[in-house]
């Protein structure tokens, strides 16, 4: 297949791109907005030796794809915030034992069942936190549909590589969308792959990580017989509550991404050079801020745009360079102010941060963040 | 040691099939779980299944502890979850032989639904449910099994509902193979398992096991060879008439194969239609 | 041809306004420029408010979304003002005579056309979709009529074909020999 442009919604983008990544298995659940990821997995996939299965529930969907993972597939579903709140008890195992996946995350109007149809960005901090227990979090934020293809390849790559689940975040609005793109499948050697264990069993230590904090995988057939538990275990994959072993794995878990930052952290910053005011926004929001910078700079307005496409872990460094000229922060967010609470915990001292929310269903228009910018810079 | 001449050996050794440096196991003295463990094992052996192609998948509770004792690929998942996760694997590895070991609360109360559209959906799974009434692991609270009228500590002054029968709602959601039997004669529960794993589709076995150190005691059971005895009072093989000594034996269970029959499994299935469907043409 | 242009078609579910705005969309791209589309997603089918909007332009727009239409389309009574705010001096708006009983007004160019009558006179009040798609080609500025026309036709399932080629070709008609209220002001290159 050659790059060519074409018309194509973003669910459907995100599935072609899941494909282009080497995904073959697919378990979901049907909930609006993200069906279509769902309906175009179940006819592309066959084609391609994949399986596709609608499992009974959200969770069944959820663990599903974590079997077909833990079996050597590249696995993935699909969701809304409804079914992400179901999802986040075996998005928890996946991160306690592991385990590769791509959750998708279309966000609705919420909370509980909200508006089915009208985009948000409240899942911001469930994408975070959702799971309980300390737990590290990978969470990609595309804004646009030809991104949400480039970030689902992306995505599985960061999940294969540091086993670990990765939750693709976007909202109604880009779900929907439809956009002209060039659809380019990576080269196979340019996908980041899984590290499975080799050698004899008797040597091998299903959770014994070498300097990179990954460990290799077991797979099922190749002799190694793992075992693999969501309680909290030692580097041999059984249960331990050994107050040390307990802490080594957590101070790893938590360790792998922060180590891997520099594989994992992608940021987007338009005119950021000399801005005075620096909006930080994403998905949806971040195409409005796109317009407003480019509005504001004709009106004289020092405006720059920092984009976190890399969500959690929140790119620090590139932000703080980011905001290095910056004497005030406005964060446009359809919610009622999560992605703020990140970033005032990270302005530097003498810089105002400032938000922008709405929470109604529509998204924000670029007017709107040039009419917050003008008043902030008056 | 050699390991491929003792999978294929005729000698049944359960110590073969073990990890045997989880030993002590942590099952209480008297549980029938471990009854349950070496039937499973004893006709995994006698099916001459190699163990690195062997998937036990376990959810939460007495029974799902019992998977890290296998000498095989083992997952010991959410609770409630173990079939869900099966199916994914079964799917992404058919070449496995996929069995789930469940309990009364973790396969019927948060896991019912798994149970279920597994049942419906016919792959190729078989599923252990270790019936003891109770859940023992969490200190003995009442289950979806557990008969009118026991004490457990959640039912102070008895438990107000019925219990259920897990056969015959596997049978009614459409599991091709559906059996029972208790761990009171190992041989038997091991020839209804084996048949069960080599059956085509989903398989359904409910293994009645005894709590003796919580349930049994809460209810004055006895100990643990009374407890098992009293499945022997309770037991009704399907070549029996039930009917005939009811009123003398007031809990009695029915035991044997209720459901043997052939579907079309779910990946087969799958393969055949979707090899079929044809690209279509998209903008 | 460069700019930005920012298009809406609207009326009620089930006219079809969602497939009129992906042939749009195709013959914009297949003419190399860059479309953005998005529409209602409400229950459409039940006769709501249904829209379908396009922003095009040559680079991949900033924001995708429409915040002034350059073309407005609007099919039936539900959508009569749901845009009113979107429109300005310089729109162009394309209404149905018969559906759309409102009335519409403002400094606009306004091309009130029987587009609803036109598609059961070819055959289907279904293809009235089609048929606005002939009259906004020859009202012209948005794509060249030929690749519009290749579109509506090679998109559209088989047995449709003759129907959709007849609704376009009679709506480029209706709209090419129709008097107008005012002139758009942007001048077509494509006529």
């Amino acid at each position: 297949m050659t790059a060519h442009l074409r018309n194509l919604q973003g669910n459907a983008a995100c599935a072609l791109g899941a494909i282009a990544a080497g995904c073959r298995f697919y378990a979901g659940y049907p909930i609006t907005p993200s069906s279509e990821i769902a309906e175009w997995m179940a006819a592309e996939l066959p084609r391609v030796g994949g399986i596709f299965v609608q499992m009974e529930d959200e969770i069944a969907s959820m663990a599903a794809v974590i079997g077909a993972s833990l079996g050597g597939m590249k696995a993935m579903t699909a969701t809304s915030g409804p079914g992400f709140s179901l999802k986040q008890e075996n998005l928890g195992y996946a991160v306690m034992a592991e385990v590769p996946c791509v959750i998708v995350d279309v966000m609705r109007g919420g909370p509980s069942t909200g508006m089915p149809t009208r985009p948000s960005q409240a899942d911001v901090m469930q994408a975070r936190w959702g799971t309980h227990g300390d737990h590290p979090s990978l969470v990609l934020a595309p804004h646009s549909v030809a991104e949400i293809y480039s970030e689902t390849i992306r995505a599985f790559g960061l999940a294969e590589r540091l086993r670990t689940p990765v939750v693709l975040l976007y909202d109604e609005t880009l779900g929907h969308l439809i956009e002209t793109i060039a659809t380019e499948p990576p080269p196979p050697e340019a996908l980041l792959e899984r590290k499975w264990a080799e050698g004899p069993r008797r040597e091998y230590r299903p959770y014994a990580a070498g300097e990179d904090l990954v460990p290799a995988m077991a797979r099922p057939g190749d002799g190694h017989r793992a075992h693999t538990t969501g309680l909290t275990h030692d580097e041999t994959g059984f249960p331990t509550q050994d107050p040390e072993r307990v802490a080594r794995l957590l101070d790893r878990l938590l360790g792998k991404l922060e180590h891997h930052r520099a594989l994992i952290e992608k940021v987007d910053r338009v005119e950021t050079e000399d801005a005075e005011l620096l909006i930080v926004a994403i998905g949806i929001a971040a195409r409005a801020a796109k317009a407003a910078v480019g509005a504001l700079r004709r009106q004289g307005v020092k405006a720059g745009l920092f984009r976190p496409v890399t969500l959690w872990p929140f790119p620090e460094e590139g932000f703080r360079s980011a905001v290095a000229t910056a004497k005030t922060v406005l964060v446009p967010e359809m919610n009622a102010g999560q992605l703020v609470l990140e970033i005032e915990r990270l302005a530097p001292a003498g810089v105002t941060v400032h938000r922008l929310g709405r929470y109604d269903g529509e998204p924000i228009a670029p007017e709107e963040i040039v009419a917050a910018a003008r008043e902030l810079v008056r | 040691m050699n390991e491929i001449a003792l999978t294929s050996a005729d000698r049944f050794d359960i110590r073969d099939w073990l990890r045997l440096e989880m030993f002590p196991h942590f099952l209480c003295p008297g549980c029938g779980h471990g009854l349950a463990l070496r039937a499973f094992l004893w006709a995994v052996h006698e099916l001459g299944i190699d163990r690195d192609a062997l998937a036990v998948i376990s959810g939460i509770g007495c029974a799902g502890r019992l998977s890290a004792y296998v000498d095989a690929n083992t997952f010991h998942v959410t609770h409630g979850r173990p079939l869900a996760f099966a199916t994914g694997l079964k799917l992404a590895r058919p070449d496995l032989t996929v069995v789930v070991i469940t309990g009364d609360g973790d396969g019927l109360a948060i896991g019912g639904n798994h149970l279920i559209h597994a049942c419906r959906r016919n792959l190729d799974l078989t599923c252990l449910l270790l019936n003891n009434e109770v859940y023992g692991m969490t200190g003995g609270q009442v289950s979806p099994t557990t008969a009118a009228e026991r004490y457990t500590t959640t039912t102070p002054a008895g438990n107000c509902e019925p219990g259920f029968d897990a056969c015959k709602l596997a049978e009614g959601a459409g599991a091709t193979f559906v059996g029972r039997e208790a761990t009171l004669q190992v041989p038997t529960l091991k020839n209804l398992i084996r048949e069960a794993i080599a059956h085509k589709g989903f398989s359904f076995v409910e293994v009645i096991s005894d709590c003796t150190e919580i349930f049994g005691r809460k209810n004055a059971l006895g100990n643990s060879p009374e407890m098992v005895l009293r499945q022997k009072a309770g037991m009704r093989p399907d070549n029996w008439g039930n009917k005939v000594d009811r009123p003398f034996r007031p809990n009695p269970f029915p035991t044997g194969v209720f459901v043997r029959k052939t579907r079309p499994e779910y990946l087969e299935l799958y393969e055949a239609m979707t090899a079929a469907a044809r690209r279509e043409e998209r903008d | 041809m460069g700019g930005m242009l920012q298009i809406r078609l609207s009326g009620s579910g089930g006219q079809g306004l969602i497939l009129a705005g992906r042939i749009l969309a195709a013959a914009l791209v297949a003419a190399g420029r860059r479309v953005a589309q998005s529409q209602s997603y409400e229950p459409t089918s039940r006769g709501g408010l249904s829209r379908a909007d396009l922003v095009v332009t040559d680079a991949p727009a900033d924001f995708p979304l429409v915040t002034a239409l350059d073309y407005l389309v609007i099919l039936d009574e539900r959508a009569a003002h749901a845009s009113d705010d979107l429109l300005a001096a310089g729109s162009v708006v394309l209404c149905d005579t018969r559906r759309v009983t409102s009335r519409i007004s403002g400094p606009f160019a306004l091309h009130r056309l029987p587009l609803w009558e036109t598609a059961i006179g070819v055959g289907s009040p279904r293809v009235a979709n089609i048929v606005a798609l002939g009259a906004l080609a020859a009202i012209g500025g948005i794509v060249a009529p030929d690749l519009l026309r290749q579109k509506v036709v090679g998109l559209a399932p088989p047995r449709f074909r003759d129907l959709n080629a007849e609704a376009f070709d009679t709506g480029y008609e209706l709209a090419a020999h129709a008097p107008t209220v005012a002139r758009p002001s942007q001048p077509s290159a494509m006529l």
